[in-house]
């Protein structure tokens, strides 16, 4: 569940609120956008920015992989529910339009192109830092901290999970066979038990905080510190600058409107 | 004017009205006392609405003096760990429940005082690494304490410096907590501890879960920083060898109350005491109170070097005896005849990281025997067991079952044959009540209901745990539970039992009870695979002993050879229990020295001395 790839890049060095503020800019243009070369535009983007943050295609692989079945599926639903301008194919009662199959294309690729857009982020910020950056930004800092140790416990959720399935099938449960029903019933008593041990561990953790001054209504300084540099502040002026460009061009003038080209 | 309970889920039940002032105990303070404990009276919060509340500590006085280490012993349930949570204030404010007398820590009294504030004059180490380290670098576990104290960040800095090269974890700063070894998670738990400048220490069972060499690195750091500063350390810790080596008192807690105080020498080595205070004192006591009967002018003996020096210098009195020939030709072990049970050959185990577990391992058990496995973590031992019951296929090599091949068989089969007892007792337990607990896995076997009933019934009077019968298992304590997680896959009638670090968190007491059950069930004709760090346990348990290392079968002995085979056991940073090792030392002297146990060394001894045997 490691999403961060850690590397030492300009990327990597950017203040989280940075890149959380390309991400954000990025969703919201996004979802305005309709036409398809705009859309590759922002992929190929997105793909460059990664590269350059060394990183590994492997990475960018897997995030293929894991939205394949959106990819795949969304362009081929999409002309067999609506249809727009001129008919291509007849089958039967499905008409196919040419419109319809491009528009798919990009609400295809358009959910592709958010999830890169968030991968900048998640790829090369470290929990801490992106966490630290929400409480900046005004994020209480007991919700930061909840969800930072959250993430943190996620893989230990899952080994204990593995380790529990294990220790029941020592003791003859069987996984994965018969019915829904009954294979989601074979499953509780790793369920419970994973419960239990969650919980005793969530007392547990609750200790360790207080024992290590935790008191979320004090104040509280930082170690890391979070400052931007000229770079950040640089980046922030021209995202700032190219989202309103972006809208403007939008909504005024139809930029990207239309599925084709680029115009409405 | 009382303060009021901080809010939150936690701090729900507000501290009773009316308690006493504290008077005149912190008045004037005793600037030798680091921590005064009078009347400590304390009751959790009940475990269901409407149940009594749960009572922990019924009366305890006890004052810790600067700059000693306080070891605090006694039976699981003995109000260890609430008496230290009592030490750094999280008993009550984190608790609730009702709270009687007062603890006062360098002369501030704890019920008026927050946890936040008493953690820079305690620091707290728990025993399970891994609910303690909460970060995501050693770095940042390390700040943690420090910015929940609104330190500025170049006092950080210094502190993160300071408490990393204490513990040597300089060079793993920028690592992943998880990435550590169980010793290296423990002591950045300490230095986290350290970050804040406490002037106590208080470590509950810090080792428990630790291999031999985790275990000696924390109790390095423990031994240098008392050793480079002024630091009071109270220490909770099961292994009376540990406390005999380092402890300069010992307070021995039994139902809520202080049952004992004194040296080391005089909670161990006073005749009856141990076994009145239902103590395990270190082997070496032992020895020397069976000696002490035929000479009583026997100096106090509380560690190995005493045993050394006190024996080494008697035997030298005497001529030494005609050598008697050593027990039972070496590394020859009699064992039962006929086809194995269990049989690997070699054996070849890759984790889909790419970590290569085991390496060509091969080994054949016999029905009935007693066999330990023995390692360093990442040695092999519990890939090589999982391989037993099918819990891990092999990569390469064959597991044999019964003369089967196991991969034909599925885990559900293999289940019947070979029981496997996790480390976790927690990783097991689910059912609402301890009967169901035992049930489930002879009905998950398909075995009828009158039967199961039979097999429940005779685990419940074999573990005493008929009081327990309809209570949730998850709810009982800590030995209780390891208890139902071993008789939950007894009721299965398993031919072999496998178990894997089933002793940790016992003291000798229960570990030498255990031993006691698993050698009643080797009697009735059950093969027993005991996998594990403690080497006393090997010594008085196993018929034979596999020793692993880098995945590969480094000896396969009798542990009476085994422990003759020092380069065997350094290349493998396994030490010699106790009492095999002070046999060792002795032989130079005229001792055999191959005993394994107390009863072994004493007739030695006494044969040596010229005495006839018992």
């Amino acid at each position: 569940m490691e999403l961060y790839v850690d590397r030492d890049s300009w990327l990597h060095r950017l203040d989280p609120r940075t890149k959380l503020a390309f991400t954000l800019a990025g969703a919201v243009l996004l979802l305005l956008t309709n036409s398809v070369w705009l859309i590759l535009g922002w992929l190929v983007a997105a793909h460059a920015i990664l590269l350059s943050a060394r990183v590994p295609w492997a990475r960018l692989r897997w995030v293929w992989r894991v939205m394949l079945p959106l990819t795949v599926l969304v362009p081929i639903l999409w002309p067999l529910f609506y249809r727009e301008g001129a008919t291509l194919i007849a089958l039967g009662p499905v008409q196919i339009t040419g419109l319809s199959l491009v528009r798919g294309v990009a609400v295809g690729l358009r959910i592709d192109a958010l999830a890169f857009v968030w991968f900048v982020l998640l790829f090369a910020t470290d929990q801490t830092r992106l966490i630290r950056g929400l409480v900046r930004l005004g994020l209480p800092y007991s919700w930061g901290l909840t969800a930072a140790i959250a993430l943190r416990y996620l893989p230990t959720l899952q080994d204990t999970y593995t380790t529990v399935s294990e220790a029941q099938q020592a003791r003859g449960l069987v996984l994965g066979r018969g019915h829904l029903l009954k294979a989601a019933r074979a499953q509780l008593p790793i369920l419970v038990a994973v419960l239990i041990g969650a919980l005793r561990a969530t007392d547990q953790l609750a200790l360790a905080l207080q024992a290590r001054a935790y008191n979320p209504r004090r104040p509280r300084t930082s170690y890391r510190e979070l400052r931007l540099t000229p770079l950040d502040g640089l980046l922030l002026v021209g995202i700032a600058a190219f989202t309103l460009a972006y809208l403007g061009a939008r909504l005024a003038l139809g930029f990207g409107a239309s599925p084709v080209g680029f115009g409405s | 004017m009382k303060r009021r309970p901080p809010r939150g889920p936690d701090f729900g039940r507000a501290l009773p009205a009316g308690l006493p002032a504290p008077g005149g105990a912190s008045a004037i303070v005793e600037t030798a006392v680091a921590i005064a404990i009078e009347r400590l009276r304390y009751s959790y919060p009940p475990l269901r609405p409407g149940a009594p509340p749960v009572e922990a500590l019924r009366g305890v006085d006890l004052v810790v003096r600067r700059g000693e280490l306080l070891a605090l012993m006694g039976p699981i349930g003995a109000g260890k760990s609430t008496l230290c949570q009592a030490i750094a204030g999280l008993v009550p404010h984190a608790w609730g429940g009702t709270f009687g007398g007062h603890v006062l820590v360098e002369g501030l009294d704890t019920r008026r005082v927050e946890p936040a504030d008493l953690c820079r004059r305690v620091g707290l180490v728990f025993q399970d690494p891994e609910t303690q380290l909460f970060n995501v670098s050693v770095e940042d576990e390390v700040a943690f304490g420090p910015e929940s104290l609104a330190l500025p960040r170049d006092e950080i800095a210094r502190r993160i410096d300071w408490a990393l090269s204490v513990v040597h974890l300089a060079d793993c700063r920028h690592r992943s907590p998880r990435q550590l070894s169980g010793g290296q998670k423990q002591r950045l738990a300490i230095a986290a501890a350290l970050a804040a400048r406490p002037a106590i220490l208080v470590l509950d069972e810090p080792t428990a879960s630790l291999d031999p060499r985790g275990s000696r690195e924390v109790y390095q750091v423990i031994a240098e920083l008392r050793r480079s500063g002024d630091i009071t350390v109270v220490l909770v810790e099961q292994d009376a060898e540990r406390v005999a080596e380092f402890a300069d008192r010992v307070a021995v807690l039994a139902e809520g109350r202080v049952a004992a105080l004194g040296s080391p020498a005089e909670v161990f080595a006073t005749p009856g005491l141990p076994e009145r205070l239902g103590l395990a004192p270190p082997p070496v006591c032992e020895l020397a109170a069976r000696l002490r009967a035929d000479e009583p002018d026997l100096p106090p003996v509380v560690t190995l070097a005493d045993a050394e020096r006190a024996l080494a210098a008697r035997l030298e009195d005497r001529a030494p005896s005609p050598t008697l020939p050593a027990r039972g030709a070496d590394g020859q072990v009699a064992l039962s005849p006929g086809p194995p049970v269990l049989e690997v050959r070699d054996l070849w185990y890759r984790y889909e990281s790419g970590v290569e577990a085991l390496r060509g391992v091969s080994l054949a058990v016999q029905a009935g025997e007693r066999l330990a496995i023995v390692g360093q973590n990442g040695s092999g031992k519990t890939t090589l067991a999982k391989h037993f019951n099918g819990l891990l296929r092999p990569t390469r090599g064959a597991v044999l079952v019964e003369g089967e091949d196991a991969s034909r068989r599925s885990i559900g089969e293999l289940a019947r044959r070979v029981g496997y007892v996790f480390q976790n007792p927690d990783h097991q337990i689910f059912a609402a009540t301890v009967w169901d607990e035992l049930a489930f896995g002879p009905r998950q076997l398909g075995t009828p209901e009158a039967e199961v009933r039979k097999r429940v019934e005779e685990a419940l009077a074999f573990f005493r745990l008929e009081p327990y019968r309809d209570e949730p298992p998850a709810a009982l304590g800590f030995g209780l539970r390891r208890a139902v997680g071993l008789a939950a896959v007894l009721t299965m009638h398993p031919l072999v039992l496998v178990l894997d670090e089933p002793f940790t968190g016992l003291d000798w007491r229960a570990t030498a009870a255990a031993l006691d059950w698993l050698r009643e069930l080797s009697r009735r004709g059950h093969t027993v695979v005991l996998v594990t760090h403690d080497m006393r346990s090997v010594a008085e348990f196993a018929e034979r002993v596999l020793v692993l290392a880098e995945g590969q079968v480094v000896a396969l002995d009798s542990p009476r050879s085994l422990f003759q085979r020092p380069d065997v056991l350094a290349a493998t940073s396994l030490a010699r229990p106790q009492i095999a090792e002070l046999a060792a030392r002795l032989r130079p002297h005229g001792l055999i020295g191959d005993s394994l146990t107390v009863c072994e060394l004493a007739a030695d001894y006494r044969r040596a001395r010229g005495r006839p045997p018992r």
